[in-house]
This record gives C-alpha cells, structure tokens and sequence, in this order.
C-alpha cells in the first residue's frame, strides 16, 4: 500500500491551488486602478473534481489549477472589470477553503505519525 | 511559491496607491499655486498605473507605475487684477487642480490600499497556516 494515497494527492493539489488564486485574486486587487486590466480567477476545483472522480492518483496528481482571464464581466469606462466587493469575497472563500484543506491535511499527517509510532504518543 | 508571490504583488499595490495619494495631496497643496520653480502655474499630476508583467508563466506581477504625468487640461483663468502674477489684461492663471475631484480620488486610493492590506494579511495567515503542516 502506498503511504500517500490519493486522497494526500488531492489535498496537496488543493493547497497549492488556493495559494495561485490567492496570487490572481491579490494581482487583481493590486491593479484596482489599472486602465484596460482584465481581471483573471483559478476554477481548480471543477478540474480536482474531474480527477478525483477518476479515482486514479496519477491524474489528480497530474490535475494543474489554470489561470483564465475573465472577459465576461461588465466593463468601467477605464476598460477595467475588477469589482474590489467581489474579489473581497472570493478572498475570503479562498482563505477558508485553504484552512479547511490546511487542517484537513495535517490530521493525515497527525494520523500517519500515530500509526509509524506503533500508536505510541 | 504562490504565496510569498501574493505578498509581493499586494505590495506592489500598496506601494502605487500610496504614491496616487502623494501625488494627490502634492495637487491639493498646490490647488492655487500660481507660479512654481519655472515661473509657470502648478499642473496637476496624474499617476500612470500598468500591469506588472509576470516573472514566471501566465500570472500576473502586480502592478507597477508606468509614469507621473502632467493632466493636459488647461488651466483656470481667473480676473484678479491686483494679484501679483496677474498678465497685462488682469488674468490671474490658476493651476488645472479640481479639489472636489482629487478628494474623490483620495478616498478611492485610501480604499484600495486597505483592500490590498486585507490580501497581504490573507496571504500571510495563510502561508502561516501552511507553515504549521511542517510542525
């Protein structure tokens, strides 16, 4: 059996997933006030999703979080589409997605311990 | 990676918002300087934001101050004859400075930059989180 199953897999995956939108959402903040900036998001989750429905730890390992630049929204005057309220939000959602990934991935880790130590504290 | 890259690029805005609001209280200081060191009336100054680009792949750097450009306008002309720097005809040339308007861009810059502290601090607490799975 292997140590990191695939579950490990998709935890490790979904860290490094939330800290690349933590960096687009805080690029987005940043050029607020930047004409003709298009703001750009990280829609990971569907792509683990997909992997993990695979069940095969090859493919949620293989699973990139992408980067895609978001043409859709309403435009100001200055050709900018950064809504501060709603990367605020997606801040947010981000920070809590990652602190539940965060604690998820440490009881693993806690639990590996536990059981390499033959179950001695 | 990402996450000291997120303190960076919130840095980035932070420090551009705090130069909009230099420049902004440099135009409403000078709202009615009449002459400065070329003998001319003071011109507002605007700060040119640009996308920073990207050290590595598709994400963007930040943002970077493309250049502090003089706003074209022109400037107002007042009557005040008795003033000192009045021209032949009694015209007082006042700078192109619209206090109104730069307190209104005050108040956006002053929100953006607490905007990017509040993702610094997300991406700090974060990355602290992080840290802790090696404990």
């Amino acid at each position: 059996m292997e140590i990191f199953g695939v579950t490990d897999i998709l935890l490790g995956r979904a860290l490094g997933g939330a800290e690349l939108r933590q960096r687009v959402i805080a690029g987005n903040i940043a050029n607020v006030n930047t004409p003709g900036f298009r703001r750009s998001d990280v829609p990971f989750q569907q792509s683990l999703r997909d992997a993990l429905a695979s069940g095969d730890p090859a493919r949620v390992g293989a699973a990139r979080p992408q980067v895609v630049q978001d043409a859709t929204t309403a435009l100001r005057a200055d050709g900018n589409n950064v809504d501060v309220d709603a990367e605020m939000a997606r801040l947010a959602e981000t920070q809590l997605l990652h602190g539940a990934v965060a604690g998820l991935l440490r009881d693993r880790i806690a639990m590996l311990r536990y059981v390499i130590n033959e179950g001695r504290r | 990676m990402g996450l000291f890259d997120a303190l960076r690029v919130s840095a980035s805005g932070l420090a551009a918002e705090r130069l909009r609001l230099d420049v902004i209280a440099g135009n409403l200081a000078n709202a009615n300087s009449t002459s400065g060191p070329d003998g001319q009336p003071f011109r507002k100054r605007m700060v040119v934001l640009q996308e920073a680009p990207a050290e590595s792949g598709a994400v963007s750097g930040g943002v970077r101050v493309a250049a502090i450009a003089d706003d074209p306008s022109p400037p107002r002309r007042v009557y005040d004859p008795s003033h000192p720097d009045a021209d032949e005809q009694g015209y007082v040339t006042l700078p192109n400075v619209n206090p109104v308007g730069e307190m209104v861009d005050m108040i956006g810059a002053s929100r953006a930059y607490e905007a990017n502290v509040t993702a610094m601090k997300a991406a700090k607490d974060m990355a602290l989180r992080t840290l802790d799975l090696l404990r």
